[in-house]
């Protein structure tokens, strides 16, 4: 009984603090948030995606000559709706997270969304430019065959079984799974020293799948989002957390008593999922991506995501490199 | 077809792991449970009132929180306060101070059927409190609470699928992981539901059964 | 001393040597409760979890907004439209399986034992994880509300069901020998008593409903929980953020459950021994 009762005064004790907290409610601008994870404060690393150099980005992007707009049925529908409808998600470190104070989401996939409308649309707000609807690795496809979304922009890895669904446009950037230990850690170097080893990933990502493939027999812990398992391999319930590359390295950099070890074991070429109906779409995006690759915005753009954390720029990719896009 | 068969093959241990996971925290949920809740119910009914306060700010904090929210402060809460568990163990105790919440109330009702006069004769007999709770008054109360607990054993059961959220390998769990890697989402759907469904239609027979025994035993009416 | 049956059946009237002894067990009862809350307390400091600046969060307007003007207002949207459609097709369920007719008896049964047995959870993936791939895809708050509606469906048709059982047979016998055709009685004699018999446990199935919609979390509507996540994925003051989540849970499911007993006390009427409300661990009432 002791333990017990003694964890429900636990919570008792400290909700009444809470409650003082919520009851003295004041207003004004919420704190920049801190490293994540478990024991770090406010002493950490602050580098974060500044909204203000990711909404002048999205501004200072190409706009099509509305002779472009107006030759393609799709994009003319998005210029009527005055937005994109865009597959993705606002829990995704570095890549589409939301705000949620200000309600606004931004990161590299948001950026290429907001980027496309801003093209078709030429909205000044970008607040306005995109709606999110939420997807997940198994909804996605689905969504753009009927039309529930018009784009996917979701680190939506393009393979072959897909691309019999739906059309890749892109890839608009390669990158692949990775794996984050301890910084103390020196027995995992790659992917080999897995095996046997205690592994979490995300429960909605691409990672369960390429651990079934590269470390055959391990069945990963699944946890919801990004902070769920990097607080898992910080509180030591697993060895090393496998995930695309770019948002470990942003959680190392967030959590300095985390690291990446080795390189991408895994090659996935993000692409921007749009329906296959009418292949002219397809075409479009891939003549935008091309665009924002020629001017320098998809760079301007990885500097104020992805850069934010990551030293190395990378160069753009080729459009139709990828088998499937 | 094969490739389902192909895919169960692979993976028969680690299904089974995962209907062992459920049975584990199901079982051991509920007994901790029953201990748990019986001593609360005995804490909210005793006449120091401490004990009293402490028993019923128990109930209505552990019967009024949703179990995933439960879930999560002790799989990531806990840590940050220094308290590390492993995950199947943080699901099992997720699931006692839920469950026990809700038989401490169970039994409560119980003992409430139970007349004044049997513990007075009890108490008139010299029995001490534990020997009069043991021999007199749970068994009597036990009659009218099988039905009432084959429930909350089936809400724990149900229950224990919520531990997959927080990564507990539990059927669920493998359900999921297994239709992320194979996309035979029909079978392991079914697979998984008629794991839940056998034990919870088991567990209702069982109380059935349960139920005749004692109302056949049945001495000299409790009232 | 006036104390409830179960505390007379436990234990005796007190002597003078039983309030000594009562006494000192309460003197050393909230010794020990203070311990307990100063030890969770220290717990709290010594880790760094009551630095002010974690706490103070939660008084910013923007938080406050996100939590509870979003967060509150979708979990009570996911809720009430849940279960304005469950209640109903619960009471269905209920007379179906009351009917005569073997085969909508039947079915009816099939269904509720089947939703009753089956957790949110699994069927909240079926819609996430399965139906997608048979060209399924219904909006998050649809991914959320119709797994909630199935699962409350079956449930709450016990309580109908036991609610309906619970009238007196000399109703009917009475109402059918005034010359009322079955369909009557039970519109205008059976259903008015249930309905006031069940009314607690409805509002104990609304909780369970209200405890469901957590699962918001998993296929990302913006409920309570999801707010939370959200707030933890871009803050990641991860036990704070939860325990006032749990705090708004716990207090607006006891101000529910405050209600219930209200209405059970003002009605006099004793709440019929239920079926379990599933996942909820609800014992019958």
């Amino acid at each position: 009984m002791h333990t017990f009762s003694r964890r429900g005064l636990l919570y008792v004790a400290a909700g009444s603090s809470a409650a003082v907290a919520l009851a003295a409610c004041s207003s004004g601008a919420p704190p920049t948030p801190v490293g994540s994870g478990s024991a770090s404060g406010p002493t950490n690393s602050n580098r974060q995606i500044s909204q203000d150099a990711y909404d002048a980005v999205i501004k200072s992007g190409p706009v099509a000559d509305a002779s472009v707009v107006s030759a393609s049925t799709w994009a003319t529908k998005i210029k009527g709706q005055g937005y994109i409808k865009r597959g993705g998600t606002t829990t995704g470190a570095i890549f589409s997270l939301k705000d949620p104070t200000t309600g606004r989401i931004s990161g590299f996939d948001a950026g290429i969304g907001d980027l496309l409308a801003h093209y078709i649309t030429g909205g000044a707000d970008v607040s306005k430019l995109t709606q999110v609807a939420q997807t997940s690795v198994d909804t996605r496809e689905t969504m753009l065959q009927n039309n529930t979304v018009d784009i996917v922009v979701a680190t939506y890895s393009i393979t072959l079984p897909r691309a019999q669904k739906i059309a890749f446009a892109g890839p608009y950037y390669s990158s692949g799974d990775s794996i984050q230990v301890k910084a103390d850690n020196t027995t995992i170097k790659s992917v080999t020293d897995l095996a046997g080893k205690k592994l979490v990933t995300e429960s909605n990502s691409t990672a369960i799948t390429a651990i079934g493939k590269y470390v055959p027999g391990n069945t990963p812990t699944l946890f919801a989002d990004n902070d769920s398992c990097v607080a898992a391999v910080q509180q030591g319930r697993a060895d090393a957390y496998v995930l695309d590359e770019s948002i470990l390295l942003g959680n190392a950099v967030k959590n300095p008593d985390l690291k990446v070890v080795g390189t991408p074991f895994t090659i996935d070429p993000y692409g921007v999922g749009v329906s296959k109906d009418d292949p002219a779409v397809k075409a479009f995006v891939n003549t935008f991506l091309q665009k924002i690759f020629d001017s320098g915005d998809w760079l301007k753009l990885w500097k104020a995501t992805v850069g934010v954390y990551v030293e190395a720029a990378p160069s753009a990719p080729k459009i139709g490199s990828v088998p499937g896009s | 077809m094969d490739q389902i068969w192909q895919m169960l093959g692979e993976n028969s241990s680690f299904l089974l792991n995962g209907v062992l996971t459920t049975v584990g925290l199901t079982i051991l949920g509920f007994g901790g449970a029953l201990v748990i809740g019986t001593i609360v119910a005995v804490f909210r009914v005793s006449p120091i009132t401490p004990l009293r306060v402490v028993g019923t700010a128990y109930v209505e904090f552990f019967r009024n929180v949703p179990l995933l929210t439960l879930l999560i402060l002790i799989v990531f809460g806990l840590p940050d306060i220094g308290l590390l568990f492993p995950l199947f163990w943080c699901g099992v105790l997720g699931l006692v101070l839920a469950g026990s919440a809700f038989i401490c109330e169970t039994v409560r009702s119980g003992i409430n059927t139970i007349s004044v006069g049997q513990s007075e004769a009890a108490r008139a007999l010299g029995m001490s409190f534990g020997t009069q709770l043991r021999l007199i008054i749970l068994p009597q109360a036990f009659r009218t609470m099988v039905q009432p607990l084959v429930n909350n054993f089936i809400g724990i059961l149900i229950g224990s699928s919520l531990a997959s959220a927080v990564g507990v390998s539990d059927i669920t769990n493998v359900t999921q992981q297994l239709n992320i890697r194979y996309a035979e989402a029909v079978v392991l759907f079914l697979l998984s539901g008629a794991v839940y469904l056998v034990f919870a239609l088991g567990a209702g027979g069982v109380g059935s059964w349960l139920e005749r025994l004692v109302s056949r035993s049945r001495i000299g009416s409790a009232r | 001393m006036a104390a409830n049956t179960a505390t007379r059946v436990l234990f005796d009237e007190p002597g003078p040597r039983g309030r000594t002894r009562i006494l000192i067990s309460t003197v050393v009862a909230v010794v020990l409760v203070v311990l307990l809350v100063s030890g969770a307390v220290w717990q709290f400091a010594v880790h760094g979890q009551l630095a002010a600046y974690k706490w103070q969060f939660f008084t910013y307007s923007a938080i406050v907004r996100a939590l509870i003007v979003d967060g509150i207002g979708n979990t009570f949207l996911a809720t009430g439209v849940a279960a304005v459609v469950a209640f109903p097709l619960g009471l269905v369920l209920a007379l179906g399986r009351l009917s005569k007719q073997p085969a909508l008896s039947r079915v009816s049964t099939a269904w509720i034992e089947f939703f009753r047995s089956m957790p949110m959870i699994l069927v909240v993936y079926a819609f996430l994880l399965a139906l997608p791939r048979f060209g399924l895809v219904l909006p998050v708050f649809w991914m959320l509300v119709v797994p909630m509606i199935l699962v409350s469906s079956a449930s709450t048709a016990e309580v109908f069901r036991a609610g309906i059982k619970a009238v007196d047979k000399g109703q009917w016998e009475a109402a059918q020998s005034l010359g009322m055709g079955p369909g009557l009685v039970l519109t205008h004699v059976v259903l008015p008593q249930a309905f006031r018999i069940v009314l607690p446990n409805l509002l104990t199935g609304l909780v369970s409903l209200l405890k469901d919609s957590t699962l918001g979390y998993v296929v990302s509507y913006g409920e309570l929980m999801q707010q939370g996540k959200e707030l933890v994925a871009y803050y990641h003051y991860m036990i704070q953020t939860y325990l006032v989540i749990a705090l708004i849970y716990v207090l607006i499911n006891w101000l529910l459950t405050r209600l219930a007993s209200y209405l059970q006390v003002r009605m006099g009427t004793r709440r019929v021994a239920a079926a379990p409300v599933v996942v909820d661990l609800e014992p019958a009432q």
